[in-house]
């Protein structure tokens, strides 16, 4: 029933690399993990058991997030203490999400995995349009709001943090389902942090980023230590999620947030509903 | 703009280092494992580079969070220096049930 990693050859490697490429620089482009492409394709055309889908994306993740808060770094759209004070949420969701990974049948995280992503991608359709900005560059960010420059608009922008119990929980539940899944959790965290809580795009997005190389790695480690996460896998998959980074981040500023948007739906909705199908076979 | 703007950014930047140095370090080791192993290495220690290469990746998040903790204690902000410390944590704990804990 439980089948095995396959073996790695140079085009299995150059086939991991190139999704890893794909999945690195959606996930740039769209200031998320990337993870949420990459796990359904290492089960549904690879074949690799979801636990060391899973495990493998996130070592994708972790390098995806951390090359992506390296890039922000200095340029103040991330809100480092909005993103201290939620890590400690998702951190703990993530330790239980690893525990209860090892625990849960592959095909019941499957399940939650299609789930989750259609999900997600109504929340996006719902919210396409939403902009949470103060116009007024003066106006008091409050103790855990920021302000930065919006390449989108070309102003500073200023925000508030509202309704902060929502985004604990909500930063609770991606790293639970962080580990559990595989996913970075900014594809939860994103869309709580932009559409209820005041957080413009491109600040959640940021803030998100920094915070999930540490909600993975939670997750990462536990996989790790129980022995479901191939070295010599994830090694093409890391190598081609750094080179689709790279690419990513030079489109990044040019793409419009709506159309990435509309385009992020369209294919949660396909994974989603094609890892449903798995599940029940 | 808040009284602590630049601290902040002095964080940012140190954070930024650390993250890039970590993914940087792992991903040479990772290619260099993967290419050893494709190549059919005869010496045997492609698992080794690749192990030591999982784990600077696993570990450079955690060093970031042993930074953030250090720097605000070090400007006396000890409600973050707290926070930060609960994640570091967390993470102490995720190794535990990684190695240690029960199946």
């Amino acid at each position: 029933m439980r089948q095995p990693v396959p073996p790695m050859t140079v085009s299995l490697a150059a086939i991991i690399f190139a999704a890893g490429a794909v999945a690195g620089g959606l996930g740039i482009v769209l200031g998320l993990g990337g993870g949420i492409f990459l796990v359904p394709f290492l089960t549904l055309v690879l074949g690799f058991p979801v636990k060391s889908a899973a495990a493998i994306s996130l070592t994708t993740v972790i390098a995806t997030s951390s090359a992506a808060a390296a890039a922000h770094a200095g340029s103040h759209q991330m809100n480092l203490r909005l993103g201290m004070l939620l890590e400690v949420a998702t951190a703990a969701g993530s330790l239980l999400g690893g525990i209860t990974a090892q625990v849960v049948a592959e095909s019941t995280v499957q399940r939650i995995f299609g789930v989750v992503a259609i999900l997600v991608a109504a929340v996006m359709l719902a919210r396409v349009n939403r902009r949470n900005i103060i116009s007024d560059p003066d106006a008091d960010p409050g103790r855990l709001g920021d302000r930065f420059h919006d390449v989108d608009s070309g102003h500073v922008v200023t925000y508030r943090v509202k309704r902060l119990p929502l985004a604990l929980f909500a930063s609770f539940v991606a790293g639970n389902l962080s580990s559990l899944l595989g996913i970075g959790g900014g594809v939860i965290k994103v869309p709580v942090l932009n559409a209820w809580c005041g957080v413009p795009l491109r600040a959640a997005a940021a803030t998100s980023a920094m915070m999930i190389g540490v909600t993975a790695t939670s997750g990462a480690i536990i996989y790790y230590g129980r022995g479901n996460l191939p070295p010599l896998a994830a090694a093409p998959a890391v190598l081609g999620v750094q080179f689709g980074s790279w690419a990513g981040l030079q489109l990044a500023e040019r793409v419009s947030a709506k159309w990435l948007k509309l385009l992020m739906a369209a294919i949660l909705v396909i994974v989603g509903a094609l890892m449903f199908v798995r599940s029940l076979r | 703009m808040k009284p602590d703007d630049r601290g902040l950014t002095g964080l940012e930047l140190a954070i930024g280092r650390v993250l890039r140095l970590g993914v940087g370090a792992s991903s040479v080791l990772l290619a260099a494992g993967l290419l050893l192993t494709l190549a059919h290495d005869d010496v045997g220690f492609a698992p080794a580079v690749l192990r030591a290469a999982i784990i600077i990746l696993l570990a450079t998040p955690a060093g970031r969070v042993v930074i953030s903790v250090a720097e605000y204690a070090r400007e006396g902000d000890w409600l973050f220096a707290a926070l930060t410390s609960i994640v570091l944590v967390t993470l102490a704990g995720s190794v535990a049930v990684a190695f240690w804990g029960g199946s």
